[in-house]
């Protein structure tokens, strides 16, 4: 291929560049998608206007807007602080994507040690927010990162049990090894080599829960304590306008992008589908990717327009009292299931 | 006397019985039963005790409102009272109970004189009478002994002077006359009432 | 975080946001703006953590010296003033003060006009209590109730101001009916009033697309299990507080206070005339309070079916002096409201203008309890109790 005759710096901008490019165009299309499908949920028509039809341009201008807004900073605000955290946040969102593989051999950087990298990045995010919570000089802001810190320890503990399972089962450690895992022939109908994504073969019981307490870590509703609006007004970001608050706002969706992503590969099999050789999934596996990511997004905005928000005691407790337990009898299930089998 | 408390907490056949045998049982010397309405005129002494008996005794558990009246010869904003010349120059704190289950109600009535003007709470009696206390307090600088939080509950704390007395002038009624200039038709006079006093209800 | 103290911004104020934190609870500053205290409601709530350990309601922001204005104005302007206590429901604040008006003059209200009037409060009822029962699931972060509820109010309003020309302050009653001429000047033609054509028709779909949202509502918040959960035994309310208290209305029943004026003796409309039940909670809790309120828009909907069916023929209004005159006495006059009790107490002199009138609205005395519930809950908690007692700035403030 041509990869030899670029410079290894140049093709690691170009790589950046591409991926950054492709998912922040993703999660431009996941605003348009939450605006208007939250729209049909509640029978009205949503952006309209902008772009010509369907307000396909409405998220873009949307980021003009705020662009244009006074960027404000409390005076009793810590500044530095208060400026960094939502590039903090946003950052810990983006570098997720550098280890989603969107084809057989199309990914930005194949990491042996892939889930280990994303859960270890994915938590800065929450680190974004607690500055901002702490920065802001605000008590509903305090309120909001402190609430984001506990549910981060409550919510981390059950991704992370839920992960080991599935690298207990895929014998891996890297998405694209996990992806090749779910690839695997499991068994055969009528000349039909039948594979199963990890959601349909063994970790249904990770999967229920990954997509729960990845709502908690994305802060979405029911868990959206650390926004609350009609209690802390908008919690962590109470305090901030302008571009710094679109910052937020478009680190909010690539950390559902992202993790909804991570959600497509571990469990549904990422880019591949079956009876689709693997060389036309070097081009069709990003839109299959999409599309799975689409899936989840469309759950994440149904559960958000349906739900109301549960309470802080009984966030945790769902955590500690369900959630955990279910993913360690899940480990203790899919390891003896490997022994076994 | 038939004032025993099991056939005042029934509904009385009329407003007067009940009347009668509530300020017999507090022993007030004054009620009036009019307009569906039972006032019972206390003196400052017998108010919280009145009250306690409505609560306890008539089974008026439910707290309406506490108000008052200014009755005042000067009135800075609307019409005087009607027989001014004979008025006694008074407030007159107004308190309405009823009951939670059948309308059974009255309204405890006692004057104050305006230059000392003091009531003791009923905070202990009627929780909620707790705000309305502070909304009289403010609005008519009528002082309740015994209110474990009197101070001004819509106003600022530093506002002067106690809005709803006769003497406090209306602002918007100084800076505009009324009827304003906005008014174009004309105010029907009060002194062609007689002429104009039947016109046809279901129009034309 | 020294630095907040010698850029000397400690004491902006004792409620304020942005004070440095003393000691182990902090004051934690609620409205006046704020997303879920209606308005401008102002809480004052000291919290340890999340938890409130004091809190003190402050009010005012919206007060409009209605008792005052009152004072200045003739009877026939105070309808004016006294719809935009509770805006929410307006029309039906103007019931009992003209009740009172016509009780005082010794007018009785024609038939026709008393059944038009219950009709347009029931409306006005389930108007309020979509409204509540749509906004209650938002203070709780679902947002989507809302918009269907509304959705279907906007039928009722229609209807509502398809009779009144006015959607929330319809100012239509008058002493000894309803308003029965549009028009006016010298010069133009009286031209009659009355129920608009096709309004039976337009009340009856209205009433089906309310049940429709209360069916969706059933489905989308009744049943719900976070809803359950954030509402269920948070900000009870005993029976003997509730009375006490003064709380009146669906905040009552919901406490078990088996009351409604609309079918005691001194009804203010023909109540009677219909079959309905009054609906009681048993737990006093937020949930109760809410279930209350859907159930007593069903109540309200078989009300007005009944209603349409069986209005009588007859004028609009009784006869009554052009100027008005009440003759000196006083009285008190009380209707069951959306929200409550609200009720007026008049002190007539004989004059076009009363000389002291008395505004019991319901929110000021439902809310009053809130510095006794809300104590040791959590903030979360703190909202589900406010939104479940369905108050109106205006209706508190006055």
């Amino acid at each position: 291929m041509i990869v030899a005759a670029v410079p290894f710096a140049l093709w690691l901008a170009a790589k950046a560049v591409v991926t950054l490019g492709l998912m922040l165009g993703v999660v431009l299309v996941v605003i348009w998608a939450e605006l208007k499908w939250s729209a049909h949920i509640q029978s009205r028509v949503g952006p309209w206007y902008v772009g010509g039809r369907y307000g396909w341009l409405h998220p873009i201008a949307e980021a003009l807007k705020f662009l244009q807004k006074e960027d404000l900073v409390p005076e009793a605000a810590d500044d530095k602080v208060f400026r960094l955290a939502p590039y903090v946040m946003l950052a810990g969102t983006i570098a997720t994507f550098a280890i989603i593989p969107i084809g057989p051999t199309v990914v930005a950087r194949d990491l042996d040690i892939g889930i280990f990298y994303l859960l270890a990045i994915s938590s800065l995010s929450t680190l974004g927010v607690l500055m901002a919570g702490w920065s802001s000089a605000n008590k509903y802001s305090l309120i909001g990162g402190v609430r984001a810190g506990a549910q981060l320890i409550a919510y981390e503990l059950p991704l992370i049990l839920a992960l080991v399972a599935v690298a207990i089962q895929a014998g891996t450690l890297s998405l694209n090894g996990i992806v090749a895992a779910q690839t695997e022939t499991l068994f055969t109908i009528g000349g039909f080599d039948v594979a199963l994504p990890f959601a349909l073969s063994g970790q249904f019981i990770g999967f229920v829960v990954f997509i729960i307490a990845s709502l908690a870590e994305l802060n979405r509703t029911p868990f959206d304590l650390p926004l609350a609006e009609s209690e802390l007004t908008m919690g962590y970001v109470t305090e901030y306008s302008g571009l710094r608050f679109s910052m937020f706002f478009l680190g909010e969706y690539a950390g559902v992008v992202a993790m909804a992503a991570v959600i497509s590969t571990v469990y549904l099999g990422g880019y591949w589908m079956p009876g689709i050789s693997d060389d036309a999934l070097d081009w069709l596996g990003p839109f299959i990717l999409v599309g799975k990511i689409f899936f989840i997004v469309f759950l994440y905005i149904w559960f958000r327009w349906t739900w109301p928000r549960i309470r802080e005691d009984q966030l945790q407790r769902m955590a500690w009292k369900w959630l955990i337990p279910l993913t360690l009898f899940n480990i203790m299930a899919t390891a003896t299931l490997k022994v076994v089998l | 006397m038939t004032d025993s408390p099991s056939e005042t907490t029934e509904a009385p056949n009329t407003l007067g019985t009940f009347a009668a045998d509530f300020a017999a049982l507090v022993g007030a010397e004054r009620w009036t039963a009019d307009h569906g309405t039972v006032h019972v005129y206390l003196s400052r002494d017998q108010w919280v005790a009145a009250a306690t008996a409505a609560r306890d005794e008539t089974e008026l558990a439910f707290f309406s409102f506490l108000s008052a009246v200014d009755w005042a010869k000067e009135v800075a904003v609307g019409e005087p009272a009607d027989d001014v010349e004979n008025l006694d120059e008074r407030y007159e704190v107004l308190c309405r109970l009823s009951s939670g289950t059948d309308d059974t109600a009255l309204i405890l009535s006692t004057s104050l004189a305006k230059d000392d003007a003091w009531l003791d709470s009923l905070v202990s009696v009627y929780a909620g009478a707790a705000w309305h206390e502070r909304e009289t307090a403010e609005m008519f600088g009528i002082d309740f002994h015994g209110h474990p939080n009197l101070i001004n509950l819509y106003l600022p704390q530093e506002f002067e002077g106690h809005p709803l007395r006769k003497s406090f002038a209306l602002g918007a009624r100084e800076v505009k006359p009324w009827p304003g200039k906005v008014d174009v038709e004309e105010l029907p006079s009060t002194e062609n009432v007689e002429a104009a006093a039947q016109t046809d209800g279901e129009g034309s | 975080m020294t630095h907040l103290d010698h850029r000397g911004i400690v004491e902006v104020s004792d409620g304020g946001v942005s004070v440095e934190l003393k000691g182990e609870t902090m004051t934690l500053n609620i409205g006046p703006q704020h997303p879920s205290t209606h308005g401008v409601l102002r809480l004052i709530a000291e919290v340890d953590g999340e938890r409130i350990a004091r809190l003190d309601p402050a009010i005012g922001y919206m007060h409009r010296g209605k008792e005052k204005l009152a004072e200045a104005r003739t009877y026939a302007q105070i309808t004016a003033l006294i719809n935009r206590i509770d805006w929410v429901s307006g029309f039906a604040n103007e019931v009992a003060f003209i009740r009172a008006v016509e009780e005082l003059v010794g007018v009785e209200p024609t038939p026709r006009a008393q059944y038009i009037r219950l009709i347009l409060t029931e409306l006005t009822r389930i108007s309020n209590h979509l409204v509540f029962a749509s906004s209650y699931p938002l203070e709780l972060g679902g947002a989507t109730a809302l918009m269907w509820a509304f959705r279907e109010r906007e039928h009722i309003m229609d209807v509502i101001e398809s009779v009144t020309g006015g959607r929330f302050h319809t100012n239509f009653n008058r002493v000894g009916g309803v308003n029965p001429v549009a028009g006016g000047g010298k010069s133009q033609k009286k031209v009659s009033l009355d129920l608009p054509a096709g309004f039976y028709a337009a009340v009856e779909n209205a009433m089906d697309r309310a049940e429709v949202a209360c069916d969706e509502l059933d489905q989308l918040v009744t049943g719900n299990e976070i809803i359950h959960m954030r509402a269920k035994g948070v900000g009870i309310i005993t029976k003997e507080d509730a009375l006490a208290y003064g709380i009146s209305g669906p905040n009552a029943r919901a406490s078990g206070v088996d009351f409604d004026l609309r079918i005691q003796e001194d009804s203010l409309l023909p109540y009677g005339d219909f079959d309905f039940d009054v609906i009681t909670g048993e737990n006093g809790d937020s949930f109760d309070r809410y279930l209350v309120r859907i159930l007593e828009i069903r109540e309200s909907i078989k009300i007005v079916r009944q209603a349409i069916g069986s209005v009588p023929d007859g004028p609009l209004q009784a006869k009554v002096p052009r100027v008005l005159k009440v003759p000196p006495g006083t009285a008190y006059v009380r209707a069951e409201n959306p929200k409550g009790e609200m009720g007026y107490y008049i002190v007539s002199q004989g004059g076009r203008i009363p000389y002291r009138l008395k505004i019991r609205s319901a929110s000021f005395s439902n809310i009053s309890i809130m510095s006794k519930i809300a104590v040791g809950q959590l903030i979360p908690d703190l909202v589900a109790t406010m939104g479940s007692l369905d108050f109106v700035l205006g209706d508190v403030d006055r």
